[in-house]
Formats: C-alpha cells, structure tokens, sequence
C-alpha cells in the first residue's frame, strides 16, 4: 500500500511539473467557464426550468470532445516517457508488482482528472447561492464523470504500454477511445429494439443525461468497473510482455 | 549472495548469454568485464529480474529471481546503464520515493535518505532538480537510489561510464566502501577499473564466461613462459653463460648503440633475474637493464576476446538465425 502511494504521488505531481498539465488545465476551465456562463444566460431567460440548468455542464458535445482529446493526452506519459528515459528499468526492478506499477500510475492519472474538474465544484456553490439546487443529481454527474473518466483513462494507460513515444500513445489512445465512445451512437442508426438495447448500453451520452438527472443505474457503474478493470488487466499482460523485448 | 547456474538468455535472433555460473559471496566486489555487446548487461538484467532468463537459475540473497521474484528484487540493488532519473524531481525527494519503492517505512525513509546522501557524497547537490545537475552528480544519485534501502546485494551496470577522472576515483571509493560488506556485481569494459576496484574478474565474451579469477591469476595464467630482459655495457657475449642460469631456457641477444641485449625464455613460474644479476657480477659485464615483462590485464582481456573468426563450430551461437558480433551493436542488451 505504501508503495503503491509512493507511485500515486510521484505520478499526480509530475503533471504539475509539466507544462502540458497547464495548458490542458487552463482549456478545461475556458471551456467550462463558457459553459457556466451560457448556463448562467440560460437561468436569466424567463420561465427557464431553473433545476435543469445545471446537468449542461455534463451533457454538452464539448463535454464529450474535450475527454476524447484530453484523456489520451493525460495518460499518454505514464509508461511511455518512462519506457524512452530509461526510468522503467528502476521501476520494474524494484520490488513492486506490476498491478501495484499499473493502479497506481492509473490512480495518479484519476487524480491529475478529477483535480481538473475539481474546481467547477464552486459553479455548484455559486448556483447554489442564487437558485435552488438538488445535490442529489449534482452529486451522481460528478459520479459518473469520475467512473466514465477511470474507463478512458485505463484506456489510454494500456495506450501508452504499447509505444516508447508519447504522441504515439496520444493518438493510440484516441484511436481506441473513439470505437468505445461510439459504439453507443449506433443504437441511433438501428431500428431493431434488440440491436437498440445492445448499443444502449454502451451508450455513454445517454448514461451521462441519465446521471446528471439523478438516476443511478447500476447497470452503468458495472460496465465502467468491468472494462475498467479488464483495460488495467490488459495493461499489466502489456508490461509483462514488454520484458521479454527490452 | 549471488548464486548463477547455468544461466542462459535467447532474444529470437541471438543467444546473448549462455550457460553462465558464477558466484558472488558477501564483502567481494566482482568485475563483469567484456567487450561491448558481450552480454553483461542482458544478465544483469536477468539477475535483477527485469528480464526472464530462457533456461537456468538466478538466485540473489537465496531467493530464485523467477519463482521470488519480489523477495530477490527487494534484496538487491540495481544501477542500470541508462543512471535514468526523473529530472522534475529534487536529489532527496528521489530518493525518499526510491526508499518507498523498495518497502522502507516511516522514519527510516529519512534516516536511509541522509545516509546514502552522505555515502555518495551528494549534499551540495540534495535539495537541486536532478535536471540541474551534471552527469557525475546524477551518476551518483542514481547510484544512491540503488543503496537507499541498504541492500545485502548491488548489481552496478557502467558506474563510472562517462564521468571525469576525479568522478571515477570518487565513485570507485564509494564502491570499494561499499563493497566490505555486500556483494557487488559490477560490469565494466574499463580495464584499470577492475584493477583498482574489484576483489574477483568474470571475464565474458559472446554471452559465455571465458576466464574467471583475481587480476593477477588471470595475468598468471595466461602470461605463458616468463620473459626476462637484460641489456649490458659494451659488447659481450653473455648467451653461454646465462644459459646456464637455472630457470632460463632459451636465450638470444643482440648488439645494439654500444650495448647488449639479450633476451631470455624462462621455466614456467621461475624468476631467475637474482642470478642473472650474479652472473653478471661474477663475469664483470655492467648490467643496465633487468626487466620481467608482465602480461598487463589488457592483453590478457585481448588474447581472450579477440576473433580471427566468428563463433567456431558447435558454439551454441551458431544455432541462433544472426551471429552477434564480438564487439557489434547487435547486441539487444547494451
């Protein structure tokens, strides 16, 4: 557990270390202050529903756009950069398991993702403070942005066991966000209520509208937890792998 | 401390390092010396458990480094060749996170800390950025984050590759300090290191160990017939009677600027340069010169390692699809 901190930590401050973590940061809170302030216009509107305003700043297209680009970009350092420095060779001679390698470079990169959102919390505390607000559907966005959010990011951390180079693994882990991002946009095309129901479980917008209304299915939070864990899995079979091929 | 038997590694187009055995026991520093490519690295990396080993076993402190993988890890210590460090990180931070690694806990994380710090030498340097440092100084945090957790056993890759003379000096004291009571492996291609550090030489060549013993017993072994020089005043003619010197075999001599030279074979072991002194005495040449030639480490290193050919036949290196070369880059390792 102790080592596993230790990774924890070192990875969640290298970010901070790196000019990237802030220019990802200050894009994030562009777009989402542009966000609130349309949300914030849409409550001066007369007659606006005012308990629907907030659940916007989970469902817009941007919210989608930016975790698609972002969240490569996040892990795409994990194991890359380390591969290409030379520092992977300490790591993995050190006695520390691969899983306990793999959750806690995942764990810091869940970390360096949700102090991204971190501060939108206060766009919670100011709407609060003018209009009345249920926590309840606030309190299930932020669970499903943090679980939907695990899902990519394991994603991208098996992106970046594959390659030495990080943009590489950038754009692997795009590359591979993007079937599981869409695969739930099929249930649109069919017609089948089959096919419909197939495809809607994995529809990770509608989850998304879902959550942020309030309405926490379990279905959902099995299907992140599950490839989650299987993407991490995939992951420590890629690192064992790697030893063979120095 | 270091247990190796019949250790071997395949990569697909190449055996890097066949059927080595070796031992290291604690307080004995042993020098890995070889040509570049020769496979030191690839079974330090099987040693240290970054790399499985094809056939064969590797135990560190006891422990298999394939069956206890954890156990074995967690008992040695491993500066690889690359000295890679995470250059956003200050000397001590590093440290303290390599400590953690390793499975130090609490207040010994900073007491392991200022302590190997100190046996590195690196206080000027402990609260810099490890990108702000020079290459000797990060050479030698690398290896105080292979020592912080105090291990029974170090595997050192190159320590001193690309340091300054005075660095070198400096990180050999380290090792020899550090080296009463551990066992030390470490791999060099810098032969006066292995005279100024090591207790033990392996020397490897094409993934085998092909000599094995302290400096002077390989250059012992290898020397062949002692050779002794003389050269004397004038023009004499010494071949008779140094002949008859015991331990001498054979002797020639030539004439040259005014003096005598003469060379003479001796008896394998025999030192006869006492009574070739005598002799000269009792004859009244005047000696100027009486030399032993010694085979220094360097040719004994050459004469091994040296191909006219590539592998001879039956070698296990001619099973594999490519020939590594003697001292190529095909070498996955280095």
């Amino acid at each position: 557990m102790n080592k596993f901190l230790a990774i924890v930590g070192r990875e969640w401050r290298a970010y901070f270390f790196s000019p990237l973590a802030y220019v990802i940061l200050a894009a994030f809170l562009l777009m989402n202050g542009l966000i609130f302030s349309a949300i914030i216009a849409f409550l001066n509107t007369p007659g606006a529903p005012k308990g629907q305003a907030l659940p916007f700043l989970f469902t817009n297209t941007y919210f989608w756009i930016f975790n698609l680009f972002v969240v490569p970009i996040i892990t795409m350092r994990l194991f890359a950069e380390e591969r290409k420095t030379g520092t992977f060779e300490t790591l993995l001679t050190s006695p520390v398991s691969e899983t306990t390698v793999v959750l806690g470079k995942f764990t810091g990169a869940l970390g360096f993702f949700l102090t991204l959102w971190a501060p939108t919390l206060v766009y919670v505390w100011i709407l609060r403070s003018q209009t009345p607000i249920d926590l309840g559907p606030v309190a299930a966005g932020y669970l499903a942005i943090a679980m939907i959010g695990a899902y990519f990011l394991s994603i991208g951390t098996f992106a970046s066991t594959l390659t030495k180079n990080q943009i590489v693994a950038a754009i692997l882990g795009f590359a591979m966000l993007i079937p599981v991002f869409s695969a739930g946009l099929l249930e649109t095309l069919s017609n089948d209520p089959g096919k419909r129901e197939t495809f809607g479980y994995f529809n990770l917008w509608d989850h998304m509208e879902e959550f942020s209304r309030g309405v926490v299915d379990t279905r959902r939070i099995a299907y992140y937890v599950s490839a989650t864990a299987f993407f991490l899995f995939l992951t420590t079979i890629s690192l064992s792998a790697k030893r063979e091929a120095p | 401390m270091i247990e190796v038997e019949n250790l071997t590694k395949r990569f697909p187009t190449q055996l890097a390092v066949a059927d080595v055995s070796f031992s290291v026991r604690q307080g004995e520093i042993v020098g890995f010396l070889g040509p570049n490519g020769a496979g030191k690295t690839t079974a330090m990396r099987v040693l240290t458990g970054y790399l499985p080993p094809t056939s064969g076993t590797a135990r560190i402190s006891g422990y298999d480094v394939v069956t206890h993988s954890e156990e074995a890890r967690a008992s040695l210590g491993y500066l690889p060749e690359s000295a890679a460090l995470y250059p956003e990180m200050r000397v001590r931070e590093y440290l303290a996170y390599r400590a953690r690694l390793e499975g130090v806990r609490g207040a010994e994380i900073r007491k392991q800390v200022e302590e190997s710090i100190g046996s590195c030498l690196l206080e000027e340097v402990a609260n810099r950025k490890v990108e702000n440092l020079s290459r000797g100084y990060r050479q030698r945090t690398a290896l105080a984050g292979a020592l912080v957790h105090q291990p029974a056993v170090l595997i050192l890759d190159e320590p001193t590759v690309g340091l300054d003379p005075a660095q070198i000096i400096r990180i050999r004291e380290a090792i020899r300090r550090l080296g009463r009571e551990r066992a030390v492996l470490l791999s060099t291609h810098i032969l006066p290191e292995v005279d100024a550090v090591c207790d033990r030489v392996l020397i490897i060549d094409r993934g085998r160990i092909v000599a094995e013993g302290t400096a002077a017993e390989l250059r012992g072994r290898l020397a062949g017939a002692p050779v002794v020089r003389a050269s004397f005043s004038g023009a004499v003619d010494a071949r008779e009677a140094l002949a008859n010197v015991p331990g001498v075999a054979a002797v020639s001599q030539e004439s040259v600027d005014g003096e005598t030279r003469v060379r003479l074979e001796c008896a394998a072991g025999a030192d006869p340069r006492e009574d070739i002194f005598r002799t000269a005495v009792t004859h009244g040449w005047v000696l100027r010169e009486l030399v032993r030639e010694a085979l220094s480490l360097e040719d004994v290193f050459v004469r091994l390692t040296q191909h006219e050919e590539p592998a001879p036949e039956g070698e296990p290196a001619a099973e594999s699809t490519q020939e590594p070369a003697a001292a190529g880059p095909g070498d996955a390792a280095s």
